[in-house]
């Protein structure tokens, strides 16, 4: 059930920001990949280095959870709705901080302003909750982004 | 990789009397057990001190212990732990301090061999009468018997407290429960004899011994002054109001709201001494003839009112019966306050740096402080045997520590009125404004008429004035060297606020085996991380119903991978820091707290895990200057949702709090 305050991640999930990253990388490839990769959603609100700086500023505090997935996120005062990106990784990255290997990781900007707040928490939440291990290899398994939101959508 | 759900590998919970709290009627009880007790000897003492006009002055005291026990309730709205070393300690400094601890342990040292003595004569006055009625041809040696019965509970207390038994306000009140229903009936049974044969007051006239004129016998001119013989008279008398600094060591185990609880205490211990010490003894003088209260009932007076009543024989031995074992109970139940007493305030002394290191050794079975136990024990044994069973002398020596630790505590509390660092939520009433002070009028006034009444019994008590100073001489002398001796160790411990907290903690391996004892409506779940950072607890324990709301205070120890498979689950001296201050947040507002440490290698996961499984309603946490307000919110709402199982859990209020802000959401 989708509460009022929540907002369906499947509503701003485009399959066509869906990325599958073969072989190896690194934490901030990753962060790197998915910053460029939202970027033409938001390129009318901020410049790509104003959003890489604010993302890594944030990420020096954030930790990536046990289930093996990483939620790089920001709050933006010029942006007035979610937008998301999520990368999966079937190989995987380490995490040297936390010694986990981390398989998807979707990256969330959220306005900057405190009426959001709550949803953006919910939405945390909610990513932390449905990002279990069982569903990140479930998406793993998957070749493209239709079929990343689909799942998505029903386990929502 | 499919990560292993996380453990906690180990909880600890911590387990301290400090972290449940009674009510006024229990804490009441607890000082009355102390307090009441004097009922039992000190009209009998005042009669052999200055003849039939001692109800008059033992009333006079329970008047009196009114005005102190205000004094005990200001001391004890600005400090927590508010006895006499502490308010000492804050107004006149260290040496005073110590000087009027010494005058303390006197007085706890004496209150033990008096009350087990008293005990004694009374359960060998009731032998007398019930023994030949049984056909036991068996004389009982009334002094000889008092001081075998006393040595014998001292040595039961003695070895009661080396093994640690905490002394019980439940059972404490069950005793009082008892001394009121027996005290009841003799007060009723009493006033319908004085109905029955008229009643007479006793008279206002002073007769005093050539004993108890002590020196004052080179002064018969001094005697001539009336108020004088009134002091005199009164100071004979002062050993009614013993008892007192239990209520300062019981106020931190009292109920939320603290003052208001600690008001009412006072205000029925007050009643109770008025009614039973005041009243009885008043009684006692109606209906025992003067002679049998000089000579047999000398130190078993309210035995002697059991059996001086209208009524058939049989009755009133029944009734004496009664009055014997009620009085027993609460008089040896005093045995134990004084060790406990003693061993809580030289254990309090030995913290701030002034009791050598040899005091604090621990038993290596029990872990108490058997050596300050022993040397307490092994005095008061002394005193006992030394007395001979006579209540009289005993009872001469007790009024000097009562008397001196009241003056220095009062002094202290007048001289604290000009202190402006010491808000207080209670005032002893009659003050002046002048300025920014409230002078205490009616406080000076009571500290005239018991610092008057204290140097006069100097003169008048010369067992207590010898003995008394003697025994604070020794004391003195002992905290002098022990201080200097850590001073030479450069091991000078810090002077705290408070005391340290003794904790206990109780190793469980699992979250679930503490969820039954958490059975309140409401759960608030605190995590706490820092000592000093604590104004997130301190918000929840000024605002939370304690009668329906569980508050778990939660400290979460980071340990990552391997290294948490070495953990020992031994609390850290950080850790300990940091629940001593939680225990005194909680003693200061009087209201039970859960304070458990977990190991992790996350705090927020350890947060959600257990505020889920408590099934608690709001997460309040103080604010991280590291990550701020925002991020400790994202990262709990992260940890929330990982763990969530679907619609099993409800959504929680995760609060941040910080000084004159907060921010409150939701987490579903």
């Amino acid at each position: 059930m989708i509460r009022q305050e929540e907002v369906p991640l499947a509503a701003i999930l485009q399959s066509d920001y869906v990325f599958f990253l073969k072989g190896k990388a690194t934490k901030e490839e990753v962060v790197k990949l998915l910053t460029d990769g939202l970027y033409p959603q938001v390129k009318d609100f901020v410049t790509s280095q104003v959003l890489y700086s604010k993302i890594t500023e944030v990420e020096k505090l954030n930790n990536v959870l046990e289930t093996g997935f990483y939620i790089p996120h920001a709050k933006l005062a010029e942006i007035d709705r979610f937008y998301t990106a999520l990368a999966i990784i079937p190989n995987g990255f380490f995490d040297p901080k936390s010694g986990i290997t981390v398989k998807a990781a979707l990256l969330l900007l959220t306005p900057n302003r405190p009426i959001f707040f709550q949803q953006h928490l919910n939405m945390l939440s909610k990513l932390s909750r449905l990002f279990q291990a069982s569903f990140i290899e479930s998406l793993a398994a998957m070749t493209n982004g239709a079929q990343v939101r689909e799942a998505v959508r029903k386990a929502e | 990789m499919n990560p292993q759900p996380l453990r906690f590998k180990q909880v600890l919970v911590l387990s301290t009397a400090m972290l449940s709290f009674i009510s006024f009627w229990k804490a009441a009880s607890v000082v009355l057990c102390d307090m009441g007790s004097s009922a039992y000897y000190a009209g009998g003492i005042a009669m052999n001190a200055f003849g039939p006009a001692f109800p008059w002055y033992v009333l006079a005291v329970m008047v009196f212990s009114g005005l102190m026990l205000m004094v005990y309730v200001e001391s004890c709205a600005m400090f927590v732990r508010g006895g006499v070393y502490k308010v000492v300690n804050e107004a006149m400094g260290h040496s005073m301090a110590k000087i009027s601890v010494s005058a303390l342990m006197f007085d706890y040292v004496v209150t033990g061999p008096i009350s087990a003595v008293s005990a004694g004569l009374y359960v060998s006055s009731l032998l007398y009468n019930v023994l030949p009625l049984m056909h036991v041809n068996w004389h009982v040696p009334h002094k000889l018997f008092a001081v075998l019965f006393a040595v014998t509970v001292t040595i039961y207390f003695w070895r009661e407290n080396i093994k640690g038994v905490e002394e019980s306000s439940d059972k404490n009140f069950k005793i009082m429960g008892f001394v009121t229903l027996v005290g009841a009936v003799l007060i009723v049974w009493a006033l319908a004899t004085v109905y029955i044969r008229g009643f007479k007051l006793p008279p206002f006239e002073l007769k005093f011994s050539k004993e108890s004129l002590g020196w004052m016998v080179n002064f018969p001119y001094l005697q001539t002054i009336g108020l004088v013989g009134v002091f005199m008279a009164f100071g004979h008398s002062i050993l009614a109001l013993s008892g007192l600094e239990t209520l300062a060591q019981v106020y931190r185990e009292i109920e939320d709201p603290k003052i208001k609880n600690l008001k009412k205490a006072a205000f029925a211990v007050f009643l109770f001494s008025i009614i039973f010490t005041g009243g009885l003894t008043f009684l006692s003088s109606s209906i025992i003839p003067p002679d049998l209260i000089g000579g047999k009932y000398l130190d078993n007076l309210l035995s002697g009112l059991a059996l001086e009543l209208e009524g058939p024989y049989w009755a009133r031995l029944i009734l004496q019966s009664f009055v014997v074992v009620s009085g027993s109970l609460m008089l040896v139940g005093a045995v134990n306050t004084s060790l406990v007493g003693s061993n809580g305030v030289l254990n309090r002394v030995a913290e701030d740096g002034i009791l050598h290191d040899w005091f604090r050794h621990l038993h290596k079975k029990y872990g108490t402080t058997y050596r300050m136990i022993n040397i307490v024990a092994m005095i008061q044994i002394i005193v006992i045997i030394l007395s001979a069973g006579n209540i009289y002398l005993l009872g001469e020596a007790y009024a000097f520590g009562v008397l001196w630790s009241l003056v220095f505590k009062t002094i202290s509390m007048i001289i604290l009125r000009f202190k402006p660092d010491f808000p207080r939520d209670w005032m002893f009433p009659v003050n002046m404004k002048i300025g920014k002070v409230q002078f205490p009028v009616g406080m000076c006034v009571t500290f005239i008429f018991l610092i008057t009444a204290s140097v006069i019994n100097l003169f008048t008590k010369r067992v207590a004035t010898i003995s008394g100073i003697t025994f604070t001489i020794v004391f003195f002398a002992i905290f002098q060297i022990s201080e200097n001796m850590n001073r030479k160790k450069a091991r000078l411990y810090a002077q705290d606020d408070d005391s340290e907290e003794k904790l206990n903690m109780r190793k469980e391996a699992d979250i679930a085996t503490i969820l039954p004892e958490l059975d309140k409506q409401r759960k608030i779940l605190v995590p706490v991380r820092n000592p000093n950072n604590l104004v997130h607890l301190k918000q929840v324990l000024e605002t939370a119903d304690d009668e329906t709301t569980d508050i778990i205070v939660l400290a979460a120890k980071i340990s990552k991978g391997i290294q948490l498979e070495g953990e020992t689950g031994e609390i850290a001296p950080e850790d300990k820091d940091l629940f001593t201050s939680v225990v005194l947040l909680a003693e200061k507002y009087g209201k039970t707290v859960k304070p458990m440490l977990v190991f992790s290698n996350d705090p927020f996961y350890s947060i959600a895990q257990v505020a889920q499984a408590a099934g608690a309603e709001e997460i309040v946490m103080g604010v991280s200057g590291a990550v701020g307000a925002e991020v400790q919110l994202e990262r709990l709402a992260m940890a929330w949702g990982m763990l969530k199982k679907m619609e099993t859990v409800r959504p929680v209020t995760a609060k941040v709090v910080w000084e004159g802000r907060q921010l409150s959401y939701k987490l579903s």
